[in-house]
């Protein structure tokens, strides 16, 4: 431990002045130099608590390790053994709660940028065709996996790399769930999830796209069609909070402005979809989807409010984020909550709130927001959007009676994920209800385990079971 | 070649059918469905109405209303089209009623009363009546195919150019003094559905109306069409797009249905300056 760094080497960022009129990403990258200079950083602890701290136990230390001698294609190759999307998970993951936040430099400095390694290397590789080789054994089972999001998607390479045959169906005419209608492209350039995702489809992977499960396919029918199932469907459906005046126009639910303007690129005028905002936005929540949508906002040019019932400190949002939607100029108004809409000739005029205090903390281990009787006042606004959070869409499970649930739409699993349909798992946020693209990963990588058990036992016979003791 | 436009027939100057090669749709498609359709990449997301489907291929109709279904119609024969999803929504209930009467007056309505006629006409027991409303007699459409799954016809033009003058609803009055209409299926303009709410109330007969409400997706994820039924909030394209009459909300839905307007026109706009002002 002779040279510790306490400082991490810094990444440039679109000047704010500037990313304010675009939809382009934010953090430049790293260049090599630079990545190797945080890579030599790392201290390499032996215990590796970064890894331990990863949904999918990405071996950080031995690609840092490689990285830092500069042994560019060994670390990306390394990454690349547990993390199918690099790319992807290097620029959403909230790393200070995961590999960063249990680095030991945190501890005396900043931690070690893993994430923005781990970007790095998958944007170096992706420029470079570095690709993984290795050979697929085929095997004859077939896998159905119902939707592409971070789920679905490792589910679906670790079956692949076991050699099953897999499908992915996608409701939506792109590919990436969440990757693709969620996130903006400032904080993950879909080139960049479009890239990753076309490595399903070189290992062998089939993608159905514009494939609704439950309308355009029965469920009943995949279960016959394919030896096991593992459904993905993730949480897409959006909650409203019931209150008055939620029927007026220029209200939304984030999924609807985050749909249009991601997946449906509004932002782009080649593009045909429409956004309509008005000059002063209201963005209720103060979650990452609250967080994309402010800032999305923000780039169509409106004066965008953050309403939260606690202070940012307790703000579920990924770090970066919040930092850069407080850069954009994002005004937080903190210890709110809302009462009514207030409207004129059917649209949005302002918003009605009540001021809230924190009490004492709840489950979530946040203080609890406590309203304050007879505080309300009124809030001119000309567009509010929603981000409450999400629930599992209805649609699939309403198709799928036999399938148990909790009551409010989560699947229920057993610890490897099997639910109570034979051959079927689960994952992600159709469990969970909301979580992090690599928990919902590290989920996926579990279901796939469980497939592969289910599915050796089920088709080895008696000699072959005895042969492998 | 995935959606791939295999027969293309202009009804009139404004409505136009297409016929297009999606057989995941084909397959299940059951009178109530939609689809949703994307033109090309950088196209929106729009539901439409189908009204058949047969041998991997579904028919749609398309009124020429704003960019999209400008833009779709210079499309042929041969060309393909970026997406075609479903069916979605949920199907008619399919049963004996006994006189049924299945009206529409736009075009997310006539293609829906010819595959709600053709489904209820096939049960034994039904009487179906069906009934269209036109503009003028030059944009009917759908005439002799609709004689051809009822069992009773009537066509209204609102300048009495063609049949009799009028609106479905006033051959609805007429039907519900003369004889008992048990069940009404109906769809096109929001605004006439309303009207219609409200003229079969004393009568207490059930309606099933679709409620055609801007969508994005189509299969619950962002909300855009929520409609407001006995209070409360439901999705036209996962929980409808068909609800009993009586328990709309029609006001919301009206308001809700224009928020794109101005958008939409200065779209339009923009198609015609570049297509070179057509």
């Amino acid at each position: 431990m002779a040279n510790i760094i306490k400082d991490r080497v810094s990444v440039s960022e679109q000047a704010v002045n500037q990313r304010v009129k675009n939809f382009d990403e934010v953090p430049l990258r790293y260049t090599e130099e630079e990545a190797v200079r945080e890579a030599k950083r790392c201290l390499q602890c032996r215990n590796s608590p970064c890894t331990e701290n990863c949904p999918v136990h990405v071996d950080v230390r031995g690609f840092v390790k490689l990285l830092a001698e500069g042994e560019l294609k060994k670390a990306y190759l390394k990454v690349k053994e547990d993390s199918p999307i690099p790319g992807i998970v290097g620029r959403v993951c909230p790393q200070e709660h995961q590999c960063e936040g249990a680095c030991l430099l945190g501890k005396m400095g900043d931690a070690v940028n893993i994430g923005k390694l781990e970007a790095f290397l998958a944007d170096w590789a992706m420029e470079n065709g570095v690709n993984e080789e290795f050979e697929i054994k085929e095997k004859e089972q077939k896998v159905a996996v119902i939707g592409t999001g971070p789920s679905g998607i490792s589910c679906a390479v670790d079956l692949r790399k076991i050699g099953y045959k897999v499908t992915m169906f996608e409701a939506l005419h792109k590919a990436g769930g969440v990757l693709q209608y969620g996130i903006p492209n400032f904080r993950l350039p879909k080139h960049i999830v479009d890239k990753e995702l076309s490595y399903l489809e070189t290992i062998g992977i089939e993608i159905r796209l514009d494939t609704v499960v439950g309308q355009s396919i029965p469920f009943d029918e995949l279960r016959n069609t394919y030896d096991a199932v593992f459904i993905g469907t993730g949480a897409g459906a959006p909650i409203f909070l019931n209150i008055e005046g939620e029927k007026l126009n220029r209200l939304c639910s984030a999924n609807e402005f985050l749909l249009r303007t991601n997946l449906m690129k509004a932002y782009d005028q080649k593009y045909d979809t429409p956004v309509i905002l008005g000059k002063r936005v209201g963005v209720i929540g103060a979650g990452n989807v609250a967080m994309d949508a402010a800032r999305c906002a923000r780039r169509f040019g409106a004066e965008v409010h953050v309403l939260y019932r606690r202070t940012k400190e307790h703000s579920p949002a990924r770090l970066e984020e919040l930092h850069h939607a407080l850069e954009e100029g994002i005004n937080f108004k903190e210890l709110v909550s809302p009462t009514r809409i207030v409207g004129e000739d059917g649209w949005v005029k302002g918003i009605e709130l009540v001021k809230m205090k924190l009490g004492e903390p709840d489950k979530s281990g946040r203080p609890r927001p406590e309203k304050i009787e007879g505080t309300e006042f009124i809030m001119d606004l000309d567009t509010i959007i929603m981000a409450l959070g999400t629930r599992p869409n209805r649609l699939f499970l309403s198709k799928t009676p036999e399938l148990k649930t909790h009551k409010w739409g989560g699947i229920i699993v057993d610890d490897g994920l099997m639910t109570n349909i034979e051959g079927t798992t689960a994952g992600g946020d159709a469990v969970s209800g909301g979580a992090t693209v690599i928990e919902a990963q590290g989920e996926g990588r579990q279901a796939a385990k469980t497939i592969h058990n289910y599915l050796s036992s089920k088709n080895q016979s008696p000699e072959e079971m005895q042969d492998e003791k | 070649m995935k959606y791939e436009i295999t027969r293309k027939e202009d009804f009139n100057s404004e409505d136009y059918l297409l016929e297009v090669r999606a057989p995941l749709v084909s397959e299940r498609f059951r009178a109530g469905n939609f689809v949703v359709l994307l033109t090309h990449p950088k196209g929106e997301r729009i539901p439409m109405s189908v009204l058949k489907a047969e041998n991997d291929k579904i028919s749609l109709i398309i009124k020429k209303l704003g960019k999209t279904s400008y833009e779709l119609d210079t499309y042929e024969v041969g060309d393909s089209l970026e997406a075609v999803i479903g069916p979605l929504g949920n199907p008619i209930v399919v049963k004996e009623y006994g006189n049924v009467a299945v009206a529409s007056d736009l075009v997310c309505g006539h293609a829906e009363n010819y595959a709600a006629s053709k489904a209820l006409h096939e049960i034994d027991g039904n009487h179906v009546i069906s009934i269209q409303t036109f503009p003028t007699k030059d944009l009917k459409y759908l005439e002799e195919e609709l004689k051809s799954v009822s069992d009773e016809y009537h066509m209204t033009t609102t300048d009495g150019s063609y049949g009799t003058k009028g609106h479905y609803l006033d051959v609805l009055v007429q039907l519900l003094k003369e004889k008992k209409v048990d069940m009404i299926f109906a769809g096109g303009k929001i605004s006439s559905l309303k009207e219609l709410s409200d003229l079969i109330k004393p009568y207490g007969i059930p309606a099933m109306v679709t409620l055609r409400s801007i969508m994005v997706d189509g299969t619950g994820m962002c909300g855009s069409c929520r409609v407001y039924i006995n209070g409360e909030m439901k999705l036209a394209c996962i929980d409808g797009p068909m609800f009993e009459a009586s328990m709309v909300d029609f006001d919301a839905l009206l308001n809700a249905t224009a928020r794109f307007k101005e958008v939409e026109t200065e779209a339009m706009k923009n198609y015609n300056k570049e297509a070179g002002g057509k």
